[in-house]
């Protein structure tokens, strides 16, 4: 709603401008000028409402714009030229024109006058957009309450442009004096409003030095020319003298207000270096915001990190090392690879990671070929960023040519230094705690994937007890097993341990799953099953991977198991007050070829006899371990079955488990625990036969 | 969890590796660089020592299979010294001397080495 009010606004103060102006222009084209009081007034009147009109809506339009200080200033530059030329070369190229210049000013003809009249309006454009413009540097910086400094000037340099005519060879000329004096007296008050230039930096500073001189004598060069009795003066007088007088006093004002600048940006420039500063640290305070919302992104965060310290520590350059890659230099800012490298490894040369407490700096004058390097570097200022107390990399920043870092440099660095340090932290604590979760929630899903995997309850048979205990580590440590049941009276079961952890193993374990499942249906050899199943993991696992098993079957009718292990632990028999490691030969799965893999797998067979239990764990029992350290061992593992060995399956093995985790409670569980046991109950008359006997304990 | 190390040292035109730690998943990058650089460097005649090894783990044992195919391929092997017995029974329990050759001492392995090269210059 606003800027459309804003248009149209403008459009009627322009129009009105475009309708005043062609009107002046057919009243000087069809009345030519005479002495009369009359016609001069009217004149002047439309003069001044063509002005006047110009004025309103060239400020709507620099309000508009937004310009910056110095662009206006470059534009009042250019104008003053262009009028500048306009006036030199007018004498020149009007005598051209007409051959006569007396005549045309005294007796001028249609296209004298024509051209005549778009001259001076150009000439009164040019002083408006001036004007203008330097309304709009009055204002800038400026409250609103200075306006009535302004109005009242602009009002006397009317007063005084258009009494100037009148009066100036009567005797009430004091009149038109008086207000030309408070109009200059008004200049130089609203000319020290120069406030803005204390916030454009000292580069900029140095160049509005040279161009307000410039534009000053411009300035002063055109009010001359202006007032003198060249074709220029002339003309503006055979048109309007208020014109001339108003022209004048612009250019005046003009004049006064750069020679005014000019002196302000002299005195201000001593001052520009340390003000630049401080604007900058304000600006910095923004950054040191920016630092705390950017610690999800590192490298982000890094280039943020040497960019402000180039800013603040007045540094050409800056770069970050690491140590843990300390010769790799990281978010490099105004700086190649190569140089930042070198000059590195010569402050690492200097310096060690331990001893750094504070910033130093550091004379690169001895750096060996360091004409290599592509700039003349001379000091390093070194910032240690820590992290947990350690130092952990270095904030570097380096300087051309011969100025040292000030003392303010060197605080403001160690002051960032510190902020970085703790972002960086922050940073690297939160990357932690992501990947932390990460790796929980890929851990939840191997864990899903075993518990889904092991049998949900165990088979159950008049003449065998059975009980099975898992309990995943952490970091799901890929043991398997498994109950197959082959008939009424035979069973199938398999223990096994994938190598390696995590969601590849779980993966890995859902294969093995799989292989012994088909398996178990088509092969009624324990050996022929592992030899099977070494065939297919040989072939789909990475070489490295293996899976250590053992594979048994109980015949209920016959009494007796069939076993053959791969790599795997040994399955214990206890029987009696003996416990029997029953350990086939036999290479873990998919370690070696078909052929190697069946020579070396042996079967055992063994008849069972009433109570005989056995006893099917994973190393993580065996290797659970205290908070020294110790491993739980095979013979504390022993001894404990043996002791409750008359225990029922469930009991037996909750024995175990309590046995491991008091042993262990003070040391994290690294793998998967697995017991399985069966315990042979059916009371069968024995004939006699000699079996695998208890004669002797051989452990 | 405790710390791992390795070293390689050349003797003669077999190298030795030492480690030291324990081995596990974690720690198993360790050896694989050594065995990947050994591998770059045309250097298939691999002694491993493992004298001051204090427990290796599946993953450990893992690394040795990933390599060993072609360090045979280029007529080279990886021989295994040193073992204490805890270190011996897993390597034994999973039938590694099956198909790794297992000895006392560095210099078996290595005098093993140099015969098999006799016998292949002959």
């Amino acid at each position: 709603m606003k800027s459309s009010a804003l248009n149209i606004s403008e459009n009627i103060q322009f129009r009105l401008f475009l309708l005043s102006a062609i009107v002046l222009l057919v009243y000087k084209l069809f009345i030519s000028v005479t002495g009369s009081l009359a016609h001069m007034l009217i004149s002047d009147l439309l003069i001044l409402l063509t002005v006047a009109f110009l004025f309103l809506s060239l400020i709507i339009y620099f309000e508009k714009r937004k310009a910056s200080p110095f662009s206006l200033i470059m534009n009042i530059g250019i104008l003053n030229a262009f009028i500048f030329f306009l006036i030199t070369f007018s004498d020149s190229f009007m005598s051209l024109l007409f051959d006569n210049v007396n005549e045309r000013i005294n007796n001028p003809s249609l296209t004298s006058v024509l051209v005549t009249l778009v001259y001076l309006l150009l000439i009164v454009g040019f002083v408006t957009y001036v004007l203008v413009t330097l309304r709009h540097l009055f204002f800038l910086r400026q409250s609103k309450s200075q306006q009535v400094y302004f109005i009242t000037m602009i009002v006397f340099f009317i007063l005084a442009s258009l009494t100037a005519p009148y009066l100036s060879d009567t005797k009430f000329a004091f009149i038109c004096d008086t207000f030309l004096i408070v109009s200059v007296l008004l200049m130089v008050i609203n000319s020290l409003r120069i406030s803005w230039i204390a916030f454009i930096v000292k580069k900029e500073k140095i160049a509005l030095l040279i161009l307000s001189i410039v534009i000053a004598i411009l300035f002063i060069v055109n009010l001359n020319n202006t007032g003198d009795e060249t074709l220029h003066s002339q003309m503006l007088t055979s048109f309007a003298p208020s014109v001339k007088e108003f022209a004048s006093i612009v250019m005046l004002y003009g004049a006064i207000y750069f020679s005014v600048l000019f002196f302000t940006t002299l005195f201000h420039i001593p001052t520009a270096a340390a003000f630049d500063r401080k604007a900058e640290e304000v600006s910095s305070l923004q950054y040191f915001s920016k630092l705390i919302t950017q610690v999800l992104d590192f490298n982000e965060l890094a280039e943020t990190v040497t960019d402000i310290t180039t800013r603040i520590g007045s540094a050409d350059a800056s770069w970050i090392i690491w140590r843990d890659d300390e010769f790799v230099p990281i978010a490099n800012k105004n700086i190649g690879f190569i140089d930042s490298e070198k000059i590195s490894r010569f402050i690492l040369k200097k310096i060690k990671w331990d001893d750094i407490n504070d910033s130093t700096f550091i004379r690169l004058t001895d750096l060996e070929n360091k004409q290599e390097l592509s700039q003349p570097y001379k000091v390093a200022a070194v910032s240690p960023l820590r992290s947990y107390g350690d130092v952990k990399g270095l904030l570097i920043a380096v300087r051309i040519g011969e100025q040292k870092f000030s003392d303010e440099d060197k605080s403001a660095i160690a002051t960032f230094s510190d902020y970085a340090s703790v972002s960086i932290e922050n940073s690297q604590l939160l990357e932690e705690s992501i990947e932390k979760e990460r790796l929980e929630k890929e851990l939840d899903v191997a864990r899903e994937v075993q518990r889904k995997i092991l049998p949900e309850k165990n088979p159950e048979f008049d003449q065998l007890e059975i009980s099975s205990v898992f309990i995943p580590a952490f970091e799901v440590g890929g043991d398997y097993y498994d109950f197959f049941k082959l008939s009424d009276s035979k069973l199938g079961f398999v223990i096994a341990d994938v190598s390696g952890k995590g969601i590849s193993a779980a993966f890995i374990m859902a294969e093995v799953k799989g292989i012994f499942e088909s398996l178990a249906k088509t092969y009624l050899s324990p050996k022929e099953i592992l030899v099977r199943a070494n065939d297919i993991l040989k072939h789909t696992l990475d070489k490295k991977t293996f899976v250590s098993a053992a594979y048994g079957i109980i015949d209920m009718e016959k009494n007796q198991m069939k076993m053959a292990r791969a790599g795997h632990c040994p399955v214990l028999l206890l029987r009696g007050e003996t416990a029997q490691p029953v350990k086939p030969s036999g290479i873990g799965l998919g370690l070696s070829e078909e052929k190697q893999f069946e020579e070396n797998l042996d079967e055992s067979t063994i008849k069972l006899e009433e109570n005989d239990t056995i006893v099917l764990y994973t190393d993580g029992i065996t290797e659970a371990k205290n908070e020294y350290l110790e491993d739980f061992g095979d013979k504390y593992f022993t001894e404990i079955l043996l002791e409750n060995r008359k225990k029922s399956a469930e009991e037996l093995s909750k024995k175990v488990i309590k046995e491991v985790s008091m042993f262990s409670h003070n040391h994290m569980q690294y793998d998967d625990i697995t017991l399985v046991i069966l315990k042979w109950k059916q009371k069968i008359k024995i004939d006699g036969e000699k079996e695998w006997q208890s004669s002797a304990p051989q452990l | 969890m405790a710390e791992f190390s390795t070293s390689v040292v050349d003797k003669g035109n077999v190298s030795v590796i030492n480690l030291s730690g324990y081995l596990d998943a974690h720690t198993a990058p360790t050896l694989e660089n050594d065995f990947t650089e050994l591998i770059d460097q045309n250097q298939f005649k691999i002694v491993v020592n493992f004298r001051d090894l204090a427990y290796i783990s599946s993953a450990g044992l893992g690394v040795f299979m990933a390599y060993i195919e072609k360090i045979r391929d280029n007529k080279g092997d990886i021989k295994l010294t040193n073992m204490n017995e805890k270190v011996y029974n897993i390597f034994d329990l999973l039938g590694f001397p099956l198909l790794y050759e297992i000895f006392k001492s560095e210099d078996e392995a290595i005098n093993k080495f140099s015969e098999s090269d006799g016998i292949g210059t002959k």
